[in-house]
């Protein structure tokens, strides 16, 4: 069993690796994502700041509070660039150009290497910002966290995270039977804007569905409001709930893809 | 003798694919009421490969080649029969069977395109679990039996076909499978390249005893490699043996070859044989076995002959008669 | 004779323009499922008309909720039908060197492009026709019918938002020839498009210092004002249709130039 987790870990380490120096080979890269990081960032204050109005509130919630949500949002915007968008949009050019079958044989799980084989760097100036986004508006609200709350609000992102990556993985793997919607995942993208901004900010209906269909309130609310030490249980609960069942929910469609490919594919 | 690497019983694979008419009312019909055909491409195989073989798959385009070789190697279920291959069922794909076999094709390529061969090969040693300075020995020994020195340095984008594909092999082997799966290996390459992973095969499987599985287009490939040929046709194993004996059976006739003093018409020549080719003073004819001496006595009794060979017809055109008259 | 050899001209103009459109409009239709997706995609708007009904900020900027929902409803329909995605499909073309084969035809290539987009516009129609449906059953006081008058000022304004936005990506695209991101400046430009163009924002709830800055850029143009004709609010329309003029009038010469000149560097690279 250790040889095995050694070996998943020294895969992990090499994919990581051989993903970076492919993608340094294009400097100009760095300095047009941060440039592009800094220039929504901005944007995204401008619009925050018009929205708020003269009683700088937003939804109720406080400008600052806001500030801490737009910053979770680019935190997992970051973390779409550098490990989802990388990884998942490939699986429809694995299935077209049939190098899914060198993947399927090779002695590491499927979902594994399709989950972590590369790493883009590109991503990192926007997990860069948002955490300096969060940490500065955290330090403006003057409260300190107790330690119970911050590892609360920890795996609550992390949970956000995992529901983020099983919404990708699921519209990714799509592209086992359908190749020809292979830019759903694109549209999650632009649909998930809706984060930016806290949900109590939506209408009473959207707010349903951004909690019940495209779970938004997951990935950035209720993670800010843990850090803003307002969490409020059932929504925890909720979170860790949704992000463990969703993970195994990838598991189980993945091995039903699977089973589709190969009885199908000639 | 040892136990089969490689057993197939009753192997069959059946496909259903959706049957849409074309036009705009085909495509109407076919969103209300799908209608589905079944495609059987591989019926009934039997075989066993003993460990240490090199047997080549013969057959047309469609003949289920490529269908058996993924059946093999676990990629595709088989609708009917059974498949054991190092003593694991493929379809399970276990981590003891996938560290056992390799998968090349000569389409597509696993090695990344922007990294020299050498990043890939450290990815492959850790996702096969080889110690990297074992991995280091080993290619060093694959780059010395390959002819590749600094071709592993370079992006493989940079390399020509040839070389890529003896990288592709060396990533693939590079865990000492016990089972070789090749799909086209030799795949448009030039003649040097073909001949240079030719004699690579060879000698890989006289060195490491490795059993290798091979589809090939190229009658070249086969005869170079493979004392055993299974040939595949309409998803039968029509013959299992030897190419020597594929040939006897595929022609009863052996071709002869005349070079005469003088031009003759065709009609002259018939009656002794099929006829293939004539053109001016060269003659070639299909004469069966078994009238052999007795017609060559009468064309050298008859004609005056300069020149005289005798040999078989080409093993493509012999196989490409078959599928002609079957298909 | 001169009349005449203008009028053949026309008429293969024409003769051209009906081919490429056909062609690519039948293309087009093999990709449906994923132009359908791209257009929904563009709801945006849709979501920021949500934020910003229940907001402070727009009713400190005198905005009505029927006006606000006017408005993002007709900048969601004109970035539906001026969305531009040149830079993408020409950088891939031009690395490739698939631009080779075209560059032998006596056709100049980018009219192709041009021609794909129009015919990837058509097809798009009933998914947004659908969308808007959708949107009007959640929300049925949204819908308002235009006059004919503003309908056609409307699809006039946002065909020139349109070709303003293609002349602005032409030159960005032409940096193709010389670098190999040419795509990735255009994710720069997408950023002043976003926010100054009133695509995330109205311009009346604008600081009036940064609202003249951005009526100084061509983006307000893009979104703006063919949203505002569309939603019936009051507009300069003459002043409105020679802003987007003049622009083009800047950015067609200057494109001309980066062709000619891409051209002979990728020729010379080895085409």
């Amino acid at each position: 069993m250790a040889h095995r987790v050694r070996r998943y870990w020294r895969s992990l380490l090499s994919f990581w690796a051989t993903s970076m120096e492919a993608e340094l080979e294009y400097q100009l890269n760095l300095v047009i994502e941060l440039l592009a990081v800094l220039g929504n960032l901005a944007g995204s204050l401008f619009v925050l700041v018009l929205l708020a109005g003269p009683s700088g509130e937003l939804g109720g919630w406080s400008w600052n509070s806001a500030l801490v949500v737009l910053g979770i949002y680019t935190l997992l915007d970051g973390f779409t660039s550098c490990v989802l968008q990388p990884n998942l949009s490939k699986i429809v050019s694995h299935v077209q150009n049939g190098t899914l079958d060198f993947v399927l044989l090779k002695p590491i799980d499927s979902q594994f290497w399709l989950s972590t084989r590369s790493f883009s760097p590109w991503g990192l100036p926007g997990v860069v910002a948002g955490v300096a986004l969060i940490g500065w508006a955290l330090a403006r609200t003057g409260e300190a966290l107790s330690l119970g709350g911050l590892a609360l609000a920890l795996a609550l992102l992390v949970a956000g995270a995992l529901i983020l990556y099983s919404l990708w993985f699921f519209l990714a793997g799509l592209s086992i039977w359908f190749v020809k919607v292979w830019n759903a995942t694109e549209v999650l993208r632009y649909t998930l804007v809706a984060g930016r901004y806290p949900i109590s900010a939506y209408p009473p209906a959207l707010r349903v569905v951004f909690t019940l269909v495209l779970p938004v309130a997951f990935l950035t609310t209720v993670p800010a409001e843990a850090l803003l030490g307002r969490a409020s249980t059932a929504w925890a609960l909720g979170s860790l709930a949704a992000a463990a069942i969703s993970l195994v929910g990838t598991r189980l469609f993945w091995q039903f893809a699977l089973r589709h490919y190969t009885s199908a594919s000639s | 003798m040892s136990a089969p690497i490689v057993l197939a019983e009753g192997l069959s694979k059946s496909f259903r694919v959706a049957d849409k008419q074309p036009g705009f009312s085909g495509t109407l019909r076919h969103l209300l009421r799908r209608r589905y055909r079944d495609v059987e491409a591989v019926r009934g195989l039997n075989f066993t490969i003993q460990p240490g073989e090199v047997v080549g798959f013969l057959g047309p385009n469609g003949a289920g080649k490529t269908t058996t070789l993924k059946m093999l190697s676990g990629l595709i279920h088989p609708s009917a029969g059974r498949v054991e291959v190092a003593g694991c069922l493929p379809q399970r794909r276990q981590e003891r069977f996938l560290q056992q076999i390799t998968l090349v094709m000569g389409n597509r390529q696993q090695l990344i395109w922007d990294l020299p061969p050498l990043d890939s090969l450290r990815v492959n040693a850790a996702v096969y679990g080889i110690d990297p300075i074992e991995a280091k020995r080993r290619i060093t020994e694959l780059a010395d039996m390959l002819e590749l020195g600094e071709e592993l340095h370079r992006p493989v984008r940079k390399l020509s076909l040839g070389q890529r594909m003896k990288a592709e092999l060396l990533a693939a082997l590079l865990h000492q499978p016990a089972v070789l799966f090749l799909d086209e290996p030799t795949l448009g390459l030039d003649v040097n390249a073909q001949a240079r992973v030719r004699d690579f095969l060879a000698n890989y499987n006289r060195r490491t005893g490795a059993t290798v599985l091979l589809t090939s287009h190229y009658m070249g490939d086969i005869t170079a490699l493979c004392e055993r040929v299974l040939l595949i046709h309409q998803g039968h194993l029509f013959h299992d043996g030897s190419l020597d004996a594929l040939t006897s059976r595929l022609a009863p006739c052996r071709e002869v070859r005349l070079e005469l003093r003088q031009v003759h018409p065709r009609e002259a020549f018939e009656g002794f044989g099929t006829i293939e080719a004539q053109q001016g003073h060269q003659v070639r004819l299909l004469i069966p076995r078994e009238q052999l001496t007795q017609q060559v006595g009468l064309l050298l009794s008859r004609f005056e002959v300069v020149d005289l060979e005798v040999s078989d017809p080409p093993i493509e055109e012999l196989i490409g008669g078959l599928f002609r008259q079957q298909g | 004779m001169a009349r005449r050899s203008v009028l053949q001209s026309v008429q293969r103009a024409m003769r051209i323009a009906a081919a490429l459109l056909s062609s690519q409009y039948a293309y087009m239709l093999e990709y449906r499922a994923e132009i359908a997706l791209w257009a929904l995609s563009g709801v945006l708007p849709l979501i920021m008309l949500a934020v910003w009904q229940g907001s402070d900020g727009a009713a400190a900027a005198g905005l009505t909720p029927q006006g606000l929902g006017r408005y993002f409803l007709a900048a969601f329909v004109v970035r539906q039908f001026s969305v531009v995605w040149l830079i993408h499909v020409f950088e891939e073309d031009a690395l490739q060197g698939k631009l080779s084969p075209q560059l032998l035809q006596p056709l100049q290539p980018l009219w192709r492009y041009l021609a794909a987009h129009v015919a990837e516009q058509a097809t798009r129609v009933p998914f947004v026709a659908l969308m808007l449906a959708s949107v009007v059953v959640l929300q049925p006081g949204l819908l308002w019918l235009p006059s004919p008058g503003q309908l056609l000022l409307g699809i006039l304004a946002i065909q020139a938002a349109f070709v303003l936005r293609f002349l602005l990506q032409t030159l960005v695209a032409m940096l193709c020839f010389w670098s190999e991101r040419a795509a990735a400046l255009d994710r720069l430009l997408l950023i002043p498009y976003l926010f100054l163009s009133g695509l995330v924002a109205p311009l009346e709830s604008f600081p009036p210092a940064v609202r003249r800055i951005a009526e100084y850029t061509p983006f307000p143009a893009m979104v703006s004002f063919p949203a505002k004709l569309l939603a019936g609010e009051s507009v300069e329309v003459g002043a409105g249709f020679l802003n987007i003029a003049l622009w083009c009038a800047v950015l067609f010469p200057l494109s001309r130039l980066l062709w000619r000149a891409g051209i002979r560097r990728y020729s010379a690279m080895g085409a």
